[in-house]
């Protein structure tokens, strides 16, 4: 009796401590509960928990699989099997920070030409857009290469733009026009801000 | 009666119980996977990035995870082996400790998990200036308030744990951040979705158009695999706390070791979303590996 009253006593003492409560559970069952004229099922609550933690992570995938649909229609590219999906990198490389490796490769040449391109061209014109391709896109982006030479801080904050610090939202591929991934910055900041950079450029440059 | 009614529930709802091998297995894994992406960030001067500190605080609080798994099984196995009293003042002391080393590993992954959504938001959303928002000292004082605070909270929490001043709090901040953090990821594929209207919009454009699976793959795993780890256990604190001696509760908190080593396969499966999807650590890896041979 007095072992039953001990235990009794550990009880219903408030939540006792974790560990407590797993050493008791070595020796002992979890007290006076009673397990008479139940009603439903006696794991309810941990099928009821699972199931709902399940339908949880579904809807929420559903949810974020019709965020991304992009909804504009169809169009078929000479070669689909080469274009990789623009969220692929997003989520491929959504580990992926800055990779200073990466500044020589191809990609990294297509990637900073395509957000120059943004940059450049929601600046002057979209008629640029039209004409982005690999010659005037390196060209420009050697010229704001050669820009922040002058400067430590900018010339560190656009190298990194063309190691492509993004997660990846603006890979794309050879002869892309403007990819849907190229532009995935927010619009407005980036368009005061490449006039900001612009400016200070060209006030380091006089 | 009270014997009775004791000998039958002994049958009912009895605990269930996880080999102590699986155990031991899934918690050395998972502090070696994270020390292992401590060392490389460490070693590899390339690494030293706020995104990757972040990482680096994910991976801590996923081996104090493990850790603190480890030693209490550590110390049941000496309770029963009769090296150590079971109520004893020092005991109950130690069990504090490694309750709040526990709550401790909770928070600080939630909030690492909640500054490498922020992280990349900045990073997609004020691109330009992310080097500048983003220093690696600001990176470091964030980090250091952040485990600070996760400390301080962890040490009340494991003090007061008998109120439900505490539990309730630290069961509702789990939830809250977690949507949180869902805000963040969904705004930034707001983003990118209007951003992809606009391109097809433009009259040269010739994308593809389709509905981008996999982003949604990757972040349904991110957030998918936290909860499906630590949601059992907060309920089981939620439970324990408020109808112990409810049949159903009861049968709920027998699976506590299974919670326990669901947790512990979090500390397995982090490291693989986050840290070994960077190139440059995987290579760090190879590196570290190849010299060792």
């Amino acid at each position: 009796m007095s072992a039953l009253r001990l235990i009794s006593n550990r009880t219903s003492q408030q939540a006792s401590s974790n560990s407590d409560y797993t050493w008791e559970y070595e020796y002992y069952e979890y007290g006076p509960v009673s397990f008479e004229g139940l009603k439903a099922h006696k794991y309810s609550i941990v099928i009821g928990f699972w199931v709902g933690l399940a339908v949880f992570v579904i809807f929420m995938f559903f949810v974020l699989t019709l965020l991304t649909k992009t909804g504009a229609p169809h169009q078929d590219n000479a070669e689909p099997s080469e274009k990789r999906l623009r969220m692929n990198s997003f989520v491929a490389d959504f580990g992926r920070p800055l990779e200073s490796e990466r500044v020589f490769s191809q990609q990294i040449a297509e990637e900073s030409q395509s957000l120059f391109h943004f940059c450049i061209n929601e600046v002057e014109h979209l008629d640029k857009a039209k004409q982005s391709q690999k010659g005037p896109g390196l060209e420009s982006n050697t010229h704001f290469q050669e820009v922040p030479r002058s400067s430590g801080k900018f010339e560190e904050d656009l190298n990194s733009l063309t190691k492509l610090n993004l997660p990846n939202f603006v890979n794309t591929e050879q002869n892309s026009s403007l990819g849907e991934d190229d532009l995935l910055i927010s619009e407005p900041p980036i368009i005061l801000e490449s006039k900001s950079v612009m400016q200070s450029s060209s006030r380091i440059l006089d | 009666e009270n014997i009775s009614d004791f000998s039958v529930n002994m049958t009912d709802c009895t605990q269930v119980v996880v080999p102590e091998e699986v155990f031991f297995t899934i918690a050395a894994v998972g502090i070696l996977e994270n020390l292992l992406v401590l060392i490389a960030v460490v070693r590899n001067k390339n690494l030293h990035l706020p995104m990757y500190f972040f990482i680096c605080s994910l991976a801590i609080s996923d081996m104090l995870g493990s850790l603190y798994k480890t030693l209490e099984n550590i110390f049941i196995i000496l309770c029963k082996m009769g090296y150590l009293t079971r109520r004893g003042d020092f005991e109950k002391k130690l069990d504090d400790a490694m309750d709040s080393m526990f709550i401790l590993s909770l928070l600080g992954s939630i909030f690492s998990l909640l500054a490498i959504a922020a992280d990349r938001y900045i990073t997609i959303f004020y691109a330009l200036r992310y080097h500048n928002i983003m220093t690696l000292r600001r990176a470091v004082v964030i980090l250091a308030i952040i485990w600070m605070f996760c400390a301080g909270s962890s040490i009340a929490i494991a003090l007061f744990s008998y109120e439900a001043a505490t539990v309730i709090p630290f069961t509702i901040l789990f939830p809250l951040m977690m949507f949180f953090i869902l805000c963040l990821y969904v705004h930034m594929f707001l983003l990118a979705r209007s951003h992809a209207k606009k391109i097809a919009s433009l009259p040269t454009s010739t994308v593809h158009q389709r509905t981008n699976m996999k982003g949604a793959i990757t972040l349904t795993i991110f957030l998918g695999v936290f909860l499906c780890c630590w949601a059992p256990f907060v309920l089981h604190i939620l439970l324990a706390r408020f109808c112990p001696h409810n049949p159903y509760c009861a049968c709920y908190m027998s699976i506590f070791h299974v919670n326990g080593t669901l947790i512990m396969c979090n500390a397995i499966i982090d490291p693989m979303i986050f840290a070994f999807r960077s190139p440059e650590l995987r290579s760090t890896f190879k590196k570290m590996f190849c010299c060792a041979r």
